[in-house]
C-alpha cells in the first residue's frame, strides 16, 4: 500500500478526546475532519478480498480482524487499534458510522439521522425504531433543560409522525406534564425518569443495528467465554472452583476432585442404616436406622464427624429425616407410626405428630418453617402447625405406602408418589395436579436444590431424570447401579449439582456426571446395601452412605488438594478412621 | 316461539303509572317546557323548587355539551357544593372536556399550560395516569383526529361524560339516577336473556327493543 499516508505515525492521527466515550474507529473520523486532501486514506474495503477465509471452519478473515479491532479498542489500545486497520486495509467502521457514533456523542441529531440513512441498514423499520429512539433522546435532553415548547415540537413534529410505538409517544407525551419530573413510585419499571448517557443511548442503537453495520460490543471476550462454559460443561469431573482459569490449555479436572476414599466409618446405629441427610448448612448429619433411632451428627471444622445426639423415642424404625429449613429442628417419621419433632441442639423431642388410628409413612417441612407435612396410609396427606394443629388435608389417592414426600423450596409444589408409577405434583395455591407417569414401580425420588429437576429411582435399575419447570419432559437416564427388593435412594450433589450418587444394593456407592450421563466412580467400602447417600450441600467434597452393615461410611478427595479450605478437606491416610462416637 | 300478544291484554295498566313514568324520563333530561305542558293537561304536581333545580340542570349541561366544561364545573360546584370534591373521576372528566376543547382550537400553549395547572396533580394517583396518558397524548399528534385517541374528541364521549354529571347531580340530590322508563326497558332485556339461558335458546329469541316496538 503506497501513499505519502503512510509515513505519518499513527500517533499523530490520534487527538485529545471528546467529552464523552471514545467513539471506536476514532482516527478515521479525526482524519476524515482534518482535510479533504488526504481523503484517500479512507481505503477501499473491497479490495483486500473480503472472502479470504482463515483456520478450518470457515471464519471470515474480515470479522476477524474486526472482532479484534474491537477487542483492542475496548481495552483502550486506541494506537494499536488503528495500527490494525490500517496494516490490515480493513476498517473497523465506515466512516459514515464512525461520522454517525461522533453526532450522537455530540448531541447532533439532525446531522445523526440523516448518517443514519445512509448507512447501510436496508430494513426500514430498524431505521424508524433507531430515529425514534434519537428523537426520543434529543425530547428528553431538551425536558431536562426545561424547553418543553420544543420538546413538544420535536414530538409533534417529528416523533408522532414516525408511527412507530404509539404507546411510547402516549407516555412521552405524560412527561410533558411533568418537565423536572422524578416520578418513580406507583409506576412501571419501564419509565425513564430522565434521560439516560448519550453513550447508553449508543449501545441500545448498537443493539439494533445489524452486526455487519456495527460489531456487537464485546464480542471477542464472548466468544472466548463460550469456549471456555462449553469446556467446563465437558469436563466430567468438574467439582471444585479452586483451579484458575486459563486461557493457555483446555480445562480440565482430573478424577481427584471426586470423592472416592472413605475417610471415616461411623458405627453407631445397632441395625441398618435406612436413611441420612445432611443438613442444609452443611454442618450436621442425621441419619435414621431400623434399630428404631435417628442420630444427629456435627461436622467439625477438620471434617471429622462425631456424634452429637441420639434420638430414641420411636417404636418402630425409623425411615425418613426431614430438616428445617434453618437447620434448627429435624422430624423423623417411623414405619407407619408417627412423626417426632426434635430441637437439634438439645436433642430434645419437641412433639409427636400422629393422627388417630392411621400410620405415618413420611414427613417433610414447609420452607417457612411454620408447618409439617405428612403422608399417612390411608393415602392422603395431612398438614400440621408446629403445635399439632391439623391446618389441612388432602386426601384422595395422594400417596401410595411406601413413599417420599417433598416440598419445593418456594412452597408451591408438594411432590409424591401417588401410585405405582405415577408421581404428583399439587400446586399448593391452585390444587391443580401435574404427574410424571412411568412405566416401571417408582422406587423413590429425590429433588434437585433449584426445584427443576427431579431424579426418579425405578425398579428396573434405571434412575430417570425429569424437568418439571414448565412442561414435565424427561431428561436423562442413568444406569449402572443394582437394585432389586429393597429401598435406595439417589440424590444430587457436588459443585453446582452437578453429579448424581445413589446406593446400590451391591454394596457399592455409583457416581455418574449429570450432564453427560456418565458413570465416573463407583466406591466399594460397604459390606451391605448401600441405602442412601447425601451429599453435603456446603462441601462439594464430601459423602456419607448409609448401609444394611449398620455402619455410615464419610467419603472423601483421594489426596490432599494445594489449596485447603476450612471445610471438609480431610487429611490423608493410610488406613481408615473409626469413629469412636463420644457421646456428648 | 314467542309470547302471544293477547297475554298482554290481560294486564292492566293504571293512568297514574304511565304519567309517573314519562314524568321520570322528562325530570332526568331536563325538558322543562314539556314538563310544564305534561303538568298542565294531567293535574300532576311539581314543585316550583323541582322546575328550578331542572332549569339549573339544564344550563350545566348544555354548558358541558357545547364544549364550556368550565362553566359548567362552575355551576355544579354553585348548585352542589361538595359534589365534585367527593367525585373526582368526574371532575377528572369534565377538566378533560376543556382540555380537549382547547386542542380542538388548536390552542396547543394553553392546553399544554392548563393541563399542567389542572390534570397533573391527578398524576400522583395510579388510576388516572392511563387517562391522563391518552389526553396528553392528543398534544403530541399534529392532527389528533388521526391520533389513536381520536374517540376522545367525539360527540359520544362528551355525550357519556354529560350522562355521568346528570347522574351524579341528581343522585346528590336524591332523586333517582336513571328515569323509570330507561329502567324499565332494562328490565325487560335482563329477564329476557335469562329467560333465554334457563330455557335453552332456541326457545325464546333474545330481546329487541325495535323489533317488539316494530311488532306493536
Amino acid at each position: 500500500m503506497g501513499g505519502a499516508e503512510d509515513d505519518e505515525p499513527p500517533s499523530k492521527r490520534v487527538k485529545a478526546s471528546y467529552s464523552y466515550t471514545q467513539p471506536k474507529g476514532y482516527s478515521n473520523s479525526s482524519f476524515l475532519k482534518e482535510s479533504a486532501t488526504c481523503s484517500s486514506m479512507a481505503r477501499p474495503l473491497a479490495s483486500q478480498g473480503d472472502d479470504e477465509l482463515i483456520g478450518s471452519q470457515g471464519i471470515k478473515k474480515v470479522e476477524f480482524v474486526r472482532v479484534i479491532a474491537d477487542a483492542l479498542y475496548s481495552l483502550g489500545y486506541s494506537k494499536t487499534g488503528a495500527c490494525l486497520e490500517e496494516e490490515s486495509g480493513i476498517t473497523f467502521h465506515s466512516p459514515t458510522v464512525t461520522t454517525f457514533i461522533q453526532q450522537i456523542l455530540n448531541g447532533n441529531w439532525d446531522g445523526s439521522l440523516a448518517s443514519l440513512r445512509k448507512i447501510g441498514i436496508a430494513d426500514e423499520s430498524i431505521i424508524k425504531s433507531a430515529s425514534f429512539i434519537i428523537l426520543q433522546q434529543k425530547f428528553f435532553e431538551l425536558l431536562d433543560r426545561e424547553k418543553v415548547m420544543e420538546a413538544l415540537k420535536t414530538l409533534r413534529t417529528e416523533i408522532s409522525p414516525l408511527s412507530v410505538n404509539n404507546n411510547r409517544v402516549r407516555e412521552l407525551s405524560f412527561f410533558i406534564l411533568f418537565p423536572k419530573s422524578r416520578i418513580t413510585d406507583g409506576l412501571s419499571g419501564q419509565r425513564m425518569v430522565k434521560s439516560k448517557a448519550r453513550s447508553e443511548l449508543l449501545e441500545e442503537l448498537q443493539k439494533m443495528f445489524p452486526p455487519t453495520v456495527m460489531i456487537p460490543d464485546g464480542r471477542l471476550l464472548q466468544l472466548v467465554e463460550q469456549a471456555l462454559d462449553l469446556q467446563r460443561e465437558a469436563c466430567l469431573f468438574h467439582n471444585s472452583d479452586a483451579g484458575e482459569t486459563s486461557l493457555y490449555v483446555n480445562h480440565q479436572c482430573g478424577r481427584d476432585q471426586i470423592p472416592s476414599q472413605t475417610v471415616q466409618i461411623l458405627q453407631e446405629h445397632q441395625d441398618e442404616v435406612w436413611y441420612l441427610q445432611f443438613s442444609h448448612n452443611g454442618k450436621y448429619l442425621a441419619s435414621s436406622s431400623s434399630d428404631n433411632s435417628a442420630i444427629i451428627w456435627e461436622v467439625n471444622l477438620d471434617g471429622k464427624i462425631s456424634l452429637k445426639h441420639r434420638l430414641m423415642g420411636h417404636q418402630k424404625p425409623v425411615s425418613s429425616i426431614s430438616w428445617s429449613p434453618d437447620d434448627s429442628q429435624i422430624l423423623t417419621c417411623g414405619v407407619e407410626e408417627v412423626v417426632r419433632r426434635w430441637d437439634v441442639s438439645s436433642g430434645e423431642c419437641l412433639h409427636v405428630y400422629e393422627k388417630g388410628l392411621l400410620g405415618l409413612i413420611s414427613c417433610s417441612w414447609s420452607p417457612d418453617g411454620k408447618c409439617v407435612f405428612s403422608g399417612l396410609t390411608d393415602k392422603s396427606i395431612v398438614i400440621w402447625d408446629l403445635d399439632g394443629k391439623e391446618v389441612e388435608c388432602l386426601k384422595g389417592q395422594k400417596t401410595v405406602k411406601i413413599s417420599d414426600l417433598q416440598i419445593t423450596s418456594d412452597g408451591k409444589l408438594i411432590i409424591t408418589i401417588c401410585k405405582e408409577t405415577m408421581i404428583l405434583l399439587i400446586d399448593r395455591e391452585s390444587k391443580s395436579e401435574r404427574c410424571i407417569e412411568e412405566e416401571q414401580m417408582i422406587v423413590s425420588f429425590t429433588l434437585s436444590r433449584d426445584n427443576k429437576y427431579l431424579l426418579v429411582s425405578l425398579v428396573n435399575e434405571e434412575l430417570h431424570l425429569w424437568n418439571i419447570e414448565g412442561r414435565i419432559r424427561p431428561v436423562a437416564k442413568f444406569k449402572g447401579h443394582k437394585r432389586s427388593r429393597f429401598i435406595v435412594r439417589a440424590c444430587f450433589g457436588g459443585l453446582e449439582q452437578a453429579f448424581i450418587a445413589s446406593g446400590s444394593e451391591d454394596s457399592q456407592v455409583y457416581i455418574w456426571h449429570r450432564g453427560s450421563g456418565e458413570l465416573i466412580e463407583t466406591l466399594r467400602g460397604h459390606s451391605g446395601a448401600v441405602n442412601c447417600i447425601s451429599w453435603n450441600p456446603v462441601n462439594p467434597h464430601m459423602l456419607a452412605s448409609a448401609s444394611d452393615d449398620r455402619s455410615i461410611r464419610i467419603w472423601g478427595l483421594k489426596q490432599l488438594s494445594s489449596k485447603q479450605n476450612g471445610k471438609g478437606k480431610s487429611p490423608v491416610n493410610n488406613g481408615i478412621q473409626y469413629c469412636n462416637g463420644a457421646t456428648i | 316461539m314467542d309470547i302471544d300478544p293477547k297475554q298482554y291484554e290481560q294486564i292492566k295498566i293504571n293512568d297514574k303509572d304511565s304519567h309517573n313514568i314519562i314524568l321520570s324520563y322528562l325530570i332526568h333530561g331536563c325538558y322543562k317546557e314539556t314538563l310544564e305542558s305534561l303538568v298542565t293537561s294531567t293535574g300532576l304536581k311539581v314543585t316550583n323548587a323541582q322546575l328550578e333545580d331542572m332549569e339549573k340542570r339544564k344550563r350545566i349541561l348544555h354548558s358541558a355539551l357545547e364544549g364550556n366544561a368550565l362553566d359548567a364545573i362552575h355551576l355544579t360546584e354553585q348548585m352542589s357544593p361538595d359534589l365534585l370534591e367527593n367525585n373526582k373521576d368526574l371532575l377528572f372528566d369534565l377538566l378533560s372536556l376543556h382540555f380537549v376543547e382547547l386542542i380542538c382550537s388548536k390552542k396547543q400553549t394553553e392546553a399544554l399550560n392548563f393541563g399542567q395547572a389542572k390534570l397533573a396533580p391527578f398524576g400522583k394517583v395510579q388510576k388516572y395516569v392511563g387517562k391522563l396518558e391518552d389526553f396528553m397524548g392528543l398534544l403530541a399528534y399534529v392532527e389528533p383526529e388521526k391520533s389513536p385517541m381520536f374517540h376522545l374528541l367525539s360527540l359520544e364521549y362528551r355525550q357519556h361524560v354529560v350522562d355521568n354529571l346528570n347522574r351524579a347531580i341528581l343522585a346528590h340530590a336524591y332523586m333517582p339516577s336513571f328515569s323509570k322508563l330507561e329502567r324499565i326497558i332494562q328490565q325487560a332485556t335482563v329477564v329476557r336473556q335469562c329467560l333465554s339461558e334457563e330455557l335453552g335458546k332456541d326457545v325464546l329469541s333474545p330481546f329487541s327493543l325495535k323489533d317488539f316496538l316494530k311488532r306493536s
